[in-house]
Formats: structure tokens, sequence, C-alpha cells
């Protein structure tokens, strides 16, 4: 496997190495009072709770009796070799703050947080894959467990990054008593079909026009399922890498079939895009930024690549990371839900490419080839089935903890806008829900005032911080080749957060949590601004596919 | 859409909803004062246009920013609009609509409306990305640069305003004039292959032309190469009258294909890729386009005895040192006079909403360089609706058919297309639009 691919499929996994080597913190056998030790001012307790989840609990001297209590991500329900992840690994080691760029060695945020008193805790909750209802115990039993040993304490600030987003959210609803501010860094949010619809959508195009051996739902139980799944995420990696190859030749992937043979006249590449584009993948990426192209931006070289190559390869660069993910969140919810869930057997992705095709049209090749390729994905086409569900599975699907999008706490998110794994149509889906029940709350003062006569302003509760990529950051070797060995733009990958960004989420969720409130006033903008993102009320990222559009 | 309200907009929600039952004395005064428009100034009118200045699509239509803001500067000279003077943001996209957008939402903010971006893939994507959210912020994008007849769906686009007769009104009136001149010839026809080449397809069809031979190309792809392709395969199949319906450059290389390798054709420009300037200086041989057929809605660059034509060349000359007029730039010209009345019509405030109000109700009377009628109304968002024919001669310049200009009109569906009587408002008064 691609050695870089593997590192940054990877970073999806890793962070909750944290703990390993870089903060001693006791850890008891069992739920118990929490074992603590002491140094250099700080005080670090380990301790079980009561659903066997590993947590960590740190606080400095000086407490000033806030604490930041986080959730991490989604972690593979199971091991996955060729990453180098193990589930047990995960379980023994509990991260109580964010990771700047998914470094494991950076505990910056933590130093940081520490020195300015706060406190902090985290765990690994009792279960890894999707683990909403599991967590949401863990977290609530988490807050107890911290006020007891710390009675001072007076807030909590909770906050948590892409599943750890949406628990924190979950947490917030079902219990806003327990925090005083939320923050939601790269977060999944309404429902988890919204979240794996994008990625049975690209994993059925996949299958469909690159390599039919793609399993990609409906994975067998047992040890025979995750060998599905490996085999799935080596196939999908293998069908990249020769679509990145067909830039220059325009052969289709050699397990292509009946798409290869049909399509021939088209380049793979407008096949991949499309896929990316039906199914919600952003078309910029780490290093793709769908605008820019070598040499003189007079040259045909330049408008060729940025306009046909680029989102191509923004999807391939994006696709990889979110269809390892979607394999193994797939299978980890086939197996909660009791089978395949996934179903597009109705679904008109036509419709849904409707202002895509003519944004992508010269990247799709054109009309005539995105008839072609549509065509070809038509239901009535016996080459490319689509794929239903088990009776029941969907059933179960939404049966999991889902997010009403209320908002009961001072709640703030921080989305990259091209995120591939977890879209920031997720936080425009909590957004439109704000929108509606601030409209509702501005009109009900408004009532209010036509009796009192004095109109009282409703307390803004939201505030969306985007971090935007650039318009144009690829760049080329000498030879008019892209670079892909330089660390990812701001504003895209999953989580890809740096510690100033993390540190001014912080600050602003402090001053959240002091208010009571969160409005977009010139501080908050400012504080937004060094956290690297920007809050635009007129901002508005695509819905996830699963939502319609905007 | 999520949209936080300052306090003070809160205000005005409120008291527009509680007018009828609160005394006037009960709200705060700050309520009433006139809030800011985006782009507005006591002494400046901002507006933006995305528009490619690089790219292969750039020849010609790179000269339109700079001859729009010859003409406003010429108008601020003379008094601005109400006493603001117009500036206009210029982004380049490189016909890219990914940079389109991204130009777009940089203006969203600070401009008071879009004029004349162009392309038409640019102008679907910014109008559909939610990004820039055109029609959900009600950001007025006036006088586009594109004739896909769709932008005059006003429930689609209701803040959009083309004002080209469209692509499907210019396919259906060249069908009939191909029926009419070129019966019985072997037809060929290259087209961009996106919404721009399917309106133009649909008019063809709607006119009952066919052809022998149609060769599509993405968006981007021409070369002189690709040209080459496409001549061999207009010759292998033996037409005798090719349209070309591209842009300049993929114009340029198909009529420098036709040189190179001796294609002898009847070429019917479209009025994108039709500037002779342009194109000659892309490298093609006069020879090839002495004799060739073009469309236009207004006058011919070269014809001084149009007031309006002088005009612009009397502005030109003193504004936009250097350039020479072609039609890129009497569009450009005729586009931003049409904005200078628009802004006028909109008020001594003008907001975005007043803006599209003045267009909606006022903007058929507006004056303009072009024979066609504007149609725009309360109720239609079309503007131009008709095109004339001629030829160029071996100096480039465009030439009606038989010496004077007959202009021909259509709409964008069924409808026939008719021979109409050319009647124009008069140029204002040097140049300087006094409605309001």
């Amino acid at each position: 496997m691609n050695n870089s691919l593997v590192k940054k499929i990877s970073l999806l996994a890793t962070s909750a190495l944290v703990a390993v080597g870089l903060v001693t913190i006791p850890v008891a056998a069992h739920a118990a009072a929490p074992m603590c030790a002491t140094a250099n001012y700080v005080e670090s307790c380990g301790g079980v709770t009561s659903d066997g989840a590993k947590y960590a609990m740190m606080v400095p001297a000086n407490f000033n009796g806030t604490m930041y209590l986080y959730s991490h991500g989604y972690r593979y329900a199971i091991d996955a070799p060729a990453l180098g992840y193990k589930v047990s690994t995960i379980l023994n080691n509990p991260v109580p703050a964010p990771l700047p760029n998914n470094d494991p060695t950076d505990q910056s945020v933590i130093k940081y947080l520490l020195s300015q008193g706060y406190g902090i805790a985290g765990s690994t909750f009792s279960i890894e894959g999707w683990n909403t209802d599991a967590a949401l115990a863990t977290d609530s039993e988490l807050i107890s467990t911290f006020k007891s040993k710390y009675p001072n304490t007076k807030k909590v600030i909770a906050w948590g990054e892409s599943l750890g987003g949406f628990i924190t959210q979950a947490l917030a609803e079902k219990y806003p008593d327990l925090i005083s501010s939320a923050g939601l860094a790269c977060p999944a949010l309404g429902s988890v079909e919204a979240e794996l619809t994008v990625a049975g959508d690209f994993l059925w195009g996949m299958h469909t026009f690159f390599d039919s051996s793609i399993k990609g739902h409906n994975y067998s139980a047992g040890a025979a399922g995750e060998a599905e799944a490996q085999a799935d995420i080596a196939k999908i990696l293998g069908a990249t890498a020769e679509i990145k190859a067909s830039l220059t030749t325009n052969t289709w992937p050699h397990n292509s079939g009946a798409a290869g043979t049909a399509l021939a006249a088209i380049p793979p590449r407008s096949a991949l895009l499309l896929v990316g584009l039906m199914a919600g993948i952003p078309t910029k990426s780490a290093h793709f930024d769908a605008t820019t192209g070598p040499g003189s931006k007079n040259s045909a070289a330049y408008t060729s690549f940025a306009l046909a190559a680029s989102p191509a390869l923004a999807v391939l660069e994006n696709g990889a990371q979110s269809a390892i993910l979607g394999v193994l969140a797939t299978l980890d919810l086939e197996r909660q839900t009791g089978g395949a869930f996934f179903d597009n057997s109705k679904t008109d992705y036509a419709s849904r490419l409707d202002s895509d095709l003519t944004t992508y049209n010269a990247a799709l090749s054109g009309n005539t080839a995105i008839a072609g390729m549509l065509a070809f994905m038509n239901p009535a086409n016996p080459a490319a089935p689509r794929w239903t569900a088990t009776a029941g599975a969907p059933a179960k699907l939404r049966a999991l903890v889902q997010n009403s999008g209320v908002i009961k706490v001072p709640t703030v998110t921080l989305t990259a806008t091209s995120d591939p794994a977890v879209p920031a149509g997720n936080t425009q889906w909590l957004a439109n829900k704000y929108a509606a029940q601030w409209a509702a709350a501005k009109a009900k003062a408004a009532a209010a005032a036509v009796s009192t006569g004095k109109y009282a302003a409703p307390k803004q509760m939201f505030l969306p911080i985007w971090n935007q990529a650039p318009v144009h950051y690829t760049t080329f070797d000498g030879s008019g080749s892209p670079i892909t060995t330089t660390p990812a733009a701001t504003g895209t990958n999953h989580c890809n957060f740096t510690s100033a960004q993390w540190i001014g989420l912080a600050n602003i969720l402090a001053k959240a949590a002091t208010d009571g409130h969160v409005a977009p006033t010139s501080e908050m903008r400012a504080l937004a601004r060094k956290a690297g993102g920007i809050v635009d009320s007129r901002y508005q990222a695509p819905l996830l596919p699963f939502y319609g559009s905007n | 859409m999520f949209a936080i309200r300052s306090t003070k907009r809160a205000y005005l929600a409120v008291a527009s909803l509680t007018v009828g039952a609160l005394t006037l004395s009960a709200l705060p005064a700050q309520a009433f004062s006139p809030r800011s428009e985006a782009g507005v100034s006591a002494t400046t009118i901002k507006l933006g246009i995305t528009t490619p200045l690089t790219g292969s699509a750039a020849p010609g239509y790179n000269k339109v920013p700079a001859a729009m803001q010859a003409y406003f500067n010429y108008v601020n000279d003379n008094g601005g609009v109400y006493g603001r003077k117009i500036q206009l943001t210029v982004k380049d996209d490189g016909y890219l609509p990914t940079a389109a957008v991204a130009n777009a939402k940089s203006m969203s903010n600070g401009v008071l409306a879009y004029v004349a971006n162009l392309g038409t893939a640019d102008n679907n994507a910014i109008a559909k990305s939610p990004v820039v959210g055109l029609a959900t912020n009600r950001i007025p994008s006036i006088f586009i640069n594109t004739g896909y007849s769709g932008f005059a769906d006003r429930s689609k686009f209701p803040t959009m305003y083309p004002i080209f007769p469209s692509y499907m009104m210019e396919a259906k009136i060249m069908g009939q004039y191909i029926k009419e001149n070129f019966a019985g010839k072997k037809l060929g026809l290259i087209y961009q292959d996106d919404d721009f080449g399917s309106d133009a397809l649909a008019g063809f069809k709607t006119a009952g032309v066919k052809f022998d031979i149609s060769i599509p190309y993405a968006s981007g792809s021409q070369s002189a190469a690709t040209g080459a392709g496409w001549v061999g395969k207009l010759k292998a199949a033996g037409a005798e009258v090719v349209v070309m319906f591209g842009v300049s450059s993929a114009t340029g290389a198909a009529l420098g294909a036709s040189a190179a390798l001796g294609y002898k054709a009847q070429w019917i420009l479209g009025s994108v890729g039709g500037d002779a300037t342009t194109l000659k200086a892309l490298g093609v041989p006069a020879a090839v386009l002495t004799g060739s057929i073009g469309a236009s809605f207004l006058p011919g660059t070269t014809d001084s005895k149009d007031e309006y034509i002088k005009q612009f060349q009397d502005i030109n000359t003193k504004y936009n040192a250097g350039a020479s007029f072609d039609n890129n730039v009497l569009v450009a010209m005729n586009s931003a006079m049409l904005t200078v009345e628009a802004l006028r019509a909109a008020g001594k405030n003008p907001t975005r909403e007043s803006l599209m109000s003045a267009i909606e109700n006022k903007g058929a009377s507006f004056a303009s360089a072009a024979f066609s009628p504007i149609l725009y109304s309360s109720k239609s968002h079309v503007g131009y609706s008709g095109y004339w024919f001629g030829k160029y001669d071996s100096s480039g310049a465009m030439l009606p058919d038989g010496g004077t200009y007959s202009l021909y009109t259509t709409d964008s569906g069924a409808g026939g297309v008719v021979k109409a009587t050319i009647k124009r408002p008069a140029m204002p008064a040097k140049g300087l639009p006094n409605n309001s």
C-alpha cells in the first residue's frame, strides 16, 4: 500500500494513542475512585467508568473551576493491520483533549488548557466504532466523577471531534444542565444514515464503474466479513491507483468490466469525479484545489489541468480516505443493525447532480459523456444493479441515537469546508436547524413585544466557524507534476486542525460558557480568525446528499 | 440558510411586525435610521465582475472589464450616478466555474451587484452554489455575459438578468438563415458540449435544421490540435457549410486549422466567438475570415455613422487607451451604459432590491445600442431577442447583408422567427443616461 496514503488513513485512527508515554495517568482496573498522581503542579487521574471505559482527568493546582470534557472521534471497531491499528490499544489509552494535526505527540492543547487553570477529561468509551449510546452514558458519568473528585467545579465545557462532535451535540441535547457550552469540531451531525449514505454511494460507484468485485456492503458475519472489508480496502486503493495512472493513458482499471467497455471513450477520471459528486465528496483536497494548473495561467496546460484534472484528483485524494472509513464503518454498523442498511434502489443520481453537472462539465468531459455515464448508472441497466437493504436493517440504523438539532447550550462548530470524511454539510444541517430555531425565538420575542411594548432580543446560541481552504494552493514541480508531499492545505482533510485552531476554539467556548450565549460579535469574529476560521452568516456548505440540496 | 442579524436589523424586523400595535415612540430611534446597503457608500457604488482575464477562453473577453471601467470612468467624470462614483471590482476566473464561485463569494458582501459575469457554466455555478447563495442572499447579477436561455427563468434564477439574446434564439434565427440561403448543402456544426451548446442544439432542432456532422468539444479542450481534428472530421464528412458555436479560442482553433489544412467551407460564426479582432489576434488569417457569416445584435463596430458606436468609440479613445474598439469593447460599454441606467432607475439610494425592481419595471425603456428591443418586465427576465446577419470583409469588419441591418427576432421556445422593425431609443446626450 502507498505509504503516504497509509499515513493519511492512519490519521483517522491514531489520535487515541496520545497517552502512551506522554501523559502518565494511573488507571484503575474497574469502576472505583480514580487513582491520581501529581507532578509539576498537575494532578493526573485515571479510572474506569461503570461500563468499562477508561478515562483520564488532569487538573492543575490553580484549577479555575471549568473543565473541558473531550469526546474523541470514530475509531475502527475492528483491527486494521495494514494501517497499524489495534482496537485494544485504543481502549487502553484515554484521550483528555484534542491532538493538533492528528499528531499523537502534540500535547500543546493539553498544556495550554492546564496552564490557563482548566481541568480536562476524556475517555476511550467502552466500545469503539459507532458508539453514541454508550458514549453518552460514559460522558455523563465522567462529568459526575470529575465533579465528585473536584467539588469546586463550576462549569463543564463539552467538546469533541468527528463522531465526538455528534456525541457532544447529543449530550447537549439530552443533558443540557450538565454543560455550559458545546464545541463541535469537524462534526458528524444529524443522522448516521446521512453519513453512511455518502460512503454507500461512493462504494457503489467504485463497485459499478471500476471494480465489480468490491463488495461495499452486506458483509458476511464474523471473520469472513472482516476479511471482505480488508479486501475491499485493498481493491479500492488499487482502483484509485489505476485511475491516477489513467490520467495520461485514459485506460480504465483492469477490473472495470462492463463500464470500462461501455464508457471506453470517456476518461476514467471523469467517471471518478461523477462518483465523487454524486456521493458528496469535496472537490478540493489536501493538495488539489480545482482551480490551479502548472505553468503560465495563459497556457493550455494550466487551464486543462485546473478545469479537467484537478477536481478528479481531489476526489481521488479525498475518496481514498472516505472510502476506507466508509468500508469499516459500514461493516461496523451492519453488525449493529443486522444486515445491509444502504439502499440506493430508488436514488435519482441524475437529479442530485444537477448543478454539479454544470460546474464540472468540462471535467466530466462534456454533456455527451455525462449522458453516457448517467445512462450506464440507470437502474434499468443490468450491468449496474442497485443495492438494496436487508429487511429491518435501515429501521435499526435509524433507531440509534440521532441529533435533533435543537440547540440548548451555547454551541460553536469548527468545520473544514473540504473535509473528505465528514463533509461540511453535516454542520450545514445543524445551521439550518438553528436558523429555524432562531427565527422562532425572534418571532416569539416580537409577539411578546406587542403586549409589553418592549422588545427583549433572544440570545444567540449557535456560532458556526468555517475553516475554508484557499482558492489556490496546488503546487507543481519543475516538470509540471503536482506536488503531494507538502502538508495538507488548511480547510482540507479530516479534523486537520492546528494547535492554534483548537486553542482558539477553546477560548471561544470558554467565553460562551461564561456569557451563556454566543453571538458573532467583533470579539468572537477576531477569536474565530485567530482560530483559522471565519464567521460568515451567509456561508452555506452543500448539504449531504441524504438531506437534499440547500 | 442560517443568517445572523444584527441587533439593529432585529429591531427593524420587530418594527415591521408590530408597527400596527406600537406607537413609534415606543421603538428605539435607531430602528429608523437608514441601514447601509452592500457596496453603496456616500460617495461610491461598488460593482463586481468575475470573468476570464487569463486562460484558454480569455482572448477577447479579457477586454470587457477595462472597457466597462472606461465607460464608468467617463460617467464618473461627468457627475457619476447621483453624485456617487462607480467602482468595478474585477476578478479573474480563467473561465473556471470553481474559480468564478470563489470570486463571487469573495465579493458578495462588498458589492451592490455583480455585473456582466461571463460564461454559461460560470454563471450557472455561481447561481447554484450554496456557498454564494445568489438567490437566497438576494444578490443581483445583472447583464450577464452569456446567452444561455435558462437564465431567464425567474423561478430558478430570480436575481439574474441576462441581456443577450439567448443561444436558442440565435440558433433558431441562424437556422432559418441557413434554410433560406444554404438549402441542400451538407451542414456541419462544432459546439461547446455544455449548456451553451445544448441551448444551440435545441434552437437548431426547433428551426428544423439537421446537421450532417456535429462535433461537440468539452470546454477548455480546444487547441490547435483539436482544431485540426475537427477540420479533419468536417472534411471527411464533406461539410460545405459549417456553423461554429464556441468561444473565440475554439473558433480561432477551427478557422486556423481550416486555413492550415486548406479546407474550404462557408463558415457561419456564432456571436460568442465571432469577434474579428480577437480571431486575427489568435492567428486566424484574414483570408479565412473574409466571406464568413456572422450574427450580432449590436451595430457593426466600424459603423461610425451609428450614434452609439461613435460615442463609444470616443469614450474608448479617451478612457481606454490602447484598446482597439472591437465587439468585446462594444458589448462591454453597452452593458456599462445599461448598468448606469439601472442604477439611476434604482433611485438616489440604491439597494439590491431597488436595483432589481428598476430593471424589471423600467428596463424595457433603457436606451442601448442594440437593435433588438429589451423585454424585461415584472414577469420576464428576457433581455434582447434578435439578431442581424452580415459578412466579414477583408478588414474583418462585419457588414450587414444587403447593406442595411435586417433584424430577426424570436423567443426561446417554439415561436417563429420574424423580421422585425428596428425601433431603438435615441442615444442619451453625450452618452450620459439621464433617466430616473
